[in-house]
């Protein structure tokens, strides 16, 4: 029976094909297959890459922190599972060159460092960086530029570290996972780790930060921490791209999330167009069905070939989507190529097997009700035509429908709560504007009709109203189909925007820190004379947090929040009359300076408070230079740490911390064009430490590029995708139109007559998609602003007024060229058909 | 179970027993066919006669097993198949049964010979291709079997069907208004061929029409009126 059914299926199929009963299916299966594809390898590749590029910023995949030396039998274990490993100590100490002195931070590095990212060294002062091999030898020492001039230096002369003698061997003119802590930073000292213990710089007490530097293939990491977890201590941590660089996370996140989202979102519409096409597939194959049943097929019979036939078409659509897909990446690739990092890994299998089961899935979820409905075609429908099978039940086809959204959305959203979310907001959404719709084009068309229309377009409107359960349908998805691309235009817009708010053209640059008093003015004046952007001057005071409450901090938090970084260092602490530029206010009120309170007060930073459990009310406790101080959270606020200005965990009210001795810190734009303004500006001010950050801004700025661009290009797909719904749709009701047509022609209608009809009732049909597209695009957008993309939700008025217009005429276009054959046909020939 | 006719046998080729029709439409119930009684021998050749709406199509619709009567009982080919659920009558429509259509009913997106190959090949018969072949020159198109319906005329046309209905050698063959889209000439050749091959194959001929001449070269004509079967005045 089976091996008979088989063949049977291919044979059906094949001939199905070659009549080109197939090829909309196959065209809308396709889509849905090589634009998930074609997505899936890119942003496999891409996010592969620019994950590549925030390791390059941690300089490994994976670092264990700790403030004491980490156990050999931990770099043992990670060497013996296959991971490349490096170490790295790092600490402030003075070093001394003749006469002069400065403190410097040490970063003492083992063979192998970075594992991930590259350090640029120069023979000369100024000179152009080249890519260093290696790292120092034994007896050499790498040095920032600004140390030679802080320490009078020549390339090549020797420099004391504690009791060691080292040589200045070159300039090190980029390290590309430089960080962390950078106002408090002194200048950086690279040096070999073989020759740390010699210096004997360290001693019992020292502040000291130890890393392990891990690299390797993500399963293998992911084991190697698994194993490590137990065996961590309190002062010990693992630290991760996420963890290491918040600003590049998040644009990575969004990113991901974008794309994701994106794709499901052509699939989706893909699966609307599938859902179409199997419809008018299953409509044309009333005759054959009939027919194999007449001669003696059984409702079994024609559920496996059904079945079988769906099966070899979504194996063959999604074979050919998936190479289409591969196409269009590799197509990408190529068009990128300038702004690609210069080698990209290869494809993935994941993006083959997950095209594959879209394809399946999609078609199951989509295409099986109607398909399916065939086996119930009444045999009695060879003598009698105007036989069809019951439809398929109501909630098999948008159960099936549902089943498969919610099981695409899971995996790319991979939570329960969104996907749920969603699926609800859809469903509510589309009830409401069916009953909405189907009211408002009663109204409207009535009233047109009203009036004395001329009989073509009288024939199109009467068109919508005469079976509104089909039209509003078909207004909802061709609404739904303008929303998804209004939707991803829109956050395009505003996910790009944003990113380059948080990183503006001259977005400070240059950080100044250790700023005496009597330089403030000096230093204002000296900026302000070469009309250099700035941010506010910020007094600066170092102090440890040290009780919560009057209980010691450490006792006061969860084991968790114990290691937190902050609670083991001193913190920045600074004041201020108003709340600094880029932060807002979560919690709490800011000081009112006018009647100023006797309490200190302090505003915390969210996430720290947060993270350590603090809320509004309690009382922290200050070391600072060994006084102690306490002061009460009347605020908590939230910081753009990636505004690259000065920022700040602790904000003191007035009066509280001047009496202690402070600097100042600032930051500015140096144009890239003007590098001796930092030199003059050392000059000037030897004391003031100045960090340049424009490699770093670069770097991420390229990321951000490189995101936009991948934005941009799965825009593409949506659109594609798009318009193949409306193609399906037009195809759909092609039959109908035809016989219509030529019906109307015969009794003497001008084709010039049945295509303004036919424009007319597309161009309303539109123009109401439009309407629901707007309504429920803003929706969208109100919730996926706010719970996916965490930024502000506004209003979109244009698209009000421009949905419509275009929905009018895409669908007015699309309707159009859609049924052409309608009057291109001849009517003897369509009449025939019947 | 073997389905055919067993040709030793007495058993009637159909054999009706007060068989009633009625559908359910808005206005109420309609019957369509009351008290219909009738046996077809093998290898007899019958015409249902009748005005339109009188209820032919339905009678043979119910004779072939492709829809089911309201009361009564239906045995085609000893198989008593008014009591039979649709798979079981597809089974035993597959074994004995043969159509034409007046409408053709040929399928647009096969060519005629992959049409005249379609129950064979639901048969999973491995010699479809030639046997289809073999047919297509017994009605004289063997220079039209990658042509499509659409490039036939209507004669070519209902000859594809002819060789699609005896493809599976029938016992009984229906034929609904076999020439009621053809002009007399062609449907005369369609006649011919029709009764040639129904005797070639020994099979029974039930056939639904209007023509009173194609009525007359039937070994026996039933007349219905109104959905009742009434005794031509004519025939003893």
């Amino acid at each position: 029976m089976m091996p008979r059914l088989f063949r049977l299926s291919w044979r059906f199929l094949a001939r199905d094909g070659r009549a080109g009963e197939l090829t909309l299916l196959l065209v809308a299966l396709m889509i849905a297959v090589a634009s998930t594809s074609a997505i899936g390898f890119f942003t496999d590749r891409v996010q592969r890459t620019m994950g590549q590029q925030a390791t390059e910023l941690l300089g490994a995949d994976l670092v264990i922190g700790s403030s004491r030396d980490i156990a050999d039998a931990w770099e043992k274990e990670a060497v013996l599972r296959g991971l490349q490993v490096s170490r790295i100590v790092e600490f402030r100490s003075v070093v001394l060159a003749g006469e002069r002195m400065q403190l410097a931070s040490i970063k003492a590095v083992s063979e192998g460092y970075p594992l991930r990212g590259r350090l640029q060294i120069a023979d000369q002062l100024f000179g152009s960086g080249i890519h260093a091999k290696g790292i120092p030898d034994s007896g050499e020492l790498w040095l920032e530029p600004r140390l030679f001039g802080l320490l009078d230096l020549e390339i090549g002369q020797d420099l004391e570290l504690g009791s060691g003698l080292l040589q200045a061997s070159h300039v090190l003119v980029y390290e590309s996972d430089r960080g962390g802590d950078f106002y408090s930073l002194a200048p950086r000292v690279m040096m070999n780790l073989s020759d740390l213990e010699a210096s004997g710089v360290i001693q019992p007490g020292s502040r000291v930060e130890y890393r392990m530097l891990l690299a390797g293939e993500a399963a293998v990491l992911d084991s190697y921490v698994n194993w490590l977890k137990p065996l961590l201590g309190s002062n010990e941590q693992i630290i991760t791209v996420q963890q290491g660089r918040p600003a590049i996370s998040r644009a990575l996140q969004r990113a991901e999330r974008y794309l994701g989202l994106t794709s499901l979102i052509a699939v989706l519409l893909a699966g609307v167009a599938i859902a179409m096409a199997a419809r008018r597939y299953s409509e044309r194959h009333y005759d054959m069905s009939a027919m194999l049943r007449c001669m003696g097929a059984s409702q079994r019979d024609m559920l496996v070939l059904s079945l079988l036939q769906l099966l070899w078409l979504g194996l063959i659509a999604s074979t050919l989507g998936l190479l289409l897909g591969w196409a269009l990446q590799e197509g990408l690739v190529q068009l990128l190529r300038p702004l690609l990092p210069g080698r990209l890994p290869s494809i993935g299998f994941k993006p083959v097997w997950l095209g594959l089961a879209t394809g399946l899935i999609t078609l199951a979820g989509f295409a099986l009700p109607p398909v399916v409905r065939l086996r119930k075609v009444p045999p009695l429908r060879v003598l009698r035509r105007d036989l069809t099978p019951l439809p398929a039940q109501a909630w098999l086809i948008y159960g099936a429908a549902i089943v498969t959204l919610v099981l695409l959305m899971w995996r790319y959203t991979q939570s329960v709560a969104l996907t749920s979310a969603i699926v609800a907001g859809v469903i509510t959404a589309a009830l409401t504007l069916g009953l909405l719709l189907a009211l408002m084009l009663r109204l409207t068309v009535n009233r047109l009709r009203a009036r004395s229309l001329n009989v073509a377009l009288r024939f199109g409107l009467n068109h919508l109203l005469r079976n509104t359960q089909v039209t509003v349908g078909q207004v909802l998805a061709f609404g739904m189909t303008l929303m998804a691309m209004a939707v991803v235009v829109l956050i395009r817009t505003e996910l790009i925007g944003s990113w380059q708010s948080e990183l503006p053209e001259k977005a400070p640059n240059v950080f100044a820190v250790n700023i005496l008093a009597s330089d403030v003015d000096p230093l204002k004046q000296f900026l302000d004379e070469r009309s250099l952007a700035r941010s506010e001057v910020f007094p600066m005071v170092r102090g440890r947090l040290i009780t919560l409450n009057a209980k010691p901090i450490l006792e006061s938090v969860s084991k968790e929040a114990s290691s937190s970084n902050a609670l083991h260092r001193e913190l920045n602490l600074t004041w201020s009359d108003v709340l600094p530029e880029t932060n807002r206010l979560n919690e709490g009120r800011w000081w009112d300076t006018e009647q100023r309170s006797e309490m200190a007060e302090v505003s915390i930073e969210a996430q720290l408070a947060e993270k350590l459990g603090i809320e509004l009310g309690d009382r922290l406790g200050f070391s600072i230079t060994g006084v102690n101080l306490e002061a009460t959270v009347t605020s908590i606020r939230s910081v753009e740490w990636e505004s690259f200005r000065p920022n700040f965990y602790m904000v003191f009210s007035p009066g509280v911390l001047e009496s202690f001795a402070s600097t100042s810190m600032t930051s500015f734009y140096r144009p890239v064009d003007q590098p001796e303004i930092g030199r003059d500006l050392i000059r000037q001010f030897p004391s003031i430490t100045v960090l340049d950050l424009e490699v770093v801004i670069q770097q991420i700025r390229g990321i951000v590029n490189q995101v936009t661009l991948a934005v941009e290009y799965v825009l593409l797909f949506v659109l594609f995708a798009g318009f193949t719904v409306f193609f399906a749709a037009m195809q759909a009701s092609l039959d109908e139109r035809l016989q219509e047509g030529a019906l109307l022609r015969t009794i003497g209608a001008s084709t010039k007559q049945i295509r303004a009809s036919h424009i007319s009732e597309f161009a309303l049909l539109g123009a109401f998609a439009g309407l629901v597209a707007a309504m429920g695009s803003e929706a969208i957008s109100y919730v996926l602003y706010r719970e996916v993309f965490t930024i502000a939700f506004v209003w979109h008025p244009i698209y009000w007024l421009l949905l419509p217009v275009i929905g009018a005429l895409l669908v007015g276009a699309a309707g159009w060229w859609g049924t052409r054959r309608v009057v291109t046909r001849s009517p003897l020939s369509v009449l025939r058909d019947l | 179970m073997d389905k055919r006719i067993d040709f030793r046998s007495h058993i009637p080729a159909i054999a009706i027993r007060d068989v009633y029709k009625e559908v359910t439409t808005a206005a109420g119930s309609l019957t369509i066919l009351s008290a219909i009684s009738l046996e077809i021998k093998r290898a007899e050749s019958v015409a249902i006669v009748g005005v339109s709406g009188s209820g032919k199509s339905t009678l043979l619709g119910l004779m072939a097993g492709l829809d089911s009567p309201s009361q009564g009982v239906i045995e085609l080919a000893g198989n008593c198949i008014s009591d039979m659920d649709e798979d079981s009558r597809a089974q035993v429509r597959a074994h004995n049964v043969g159509f034409v259509f007046q409408t053709f009913q040929l399928l647009g997106s096969l060519t005629a010979h992959e049409n005249v190959m379609l129950p064979l090949e639901l048969d999973g018969r491995a010699d479809a291709y030639e046997q289809a072949q073999l047919l297509l020159e017994r009605v004289g198109l063997e220079e039209r079997l990658s042509h499509y319906p659409k490039q036939l005329s209507g004669g070519e046309q209902q000859r594809v069907a002819i060789a699609r209905a005896f493809a599976m050698s029938p016992t009984i063959l229906f034929a609904d208004e076999p020439t009621g889209n053809l002009d007399a000439v062609t449907g005369e050749r369609i006649i011919q061929l029709l009764f040639e091959l129904n005797r070639e194959q020994g099979a029974t001929l039930v056939l639904v029409t209007h023509d009173e001449q194609l009525a007359t070269r039937c070994d026996r004509r039933l007349h219905l009126q109104k959905g009742q079967l009434i005794q031509p005045a004519l025939e003893v």
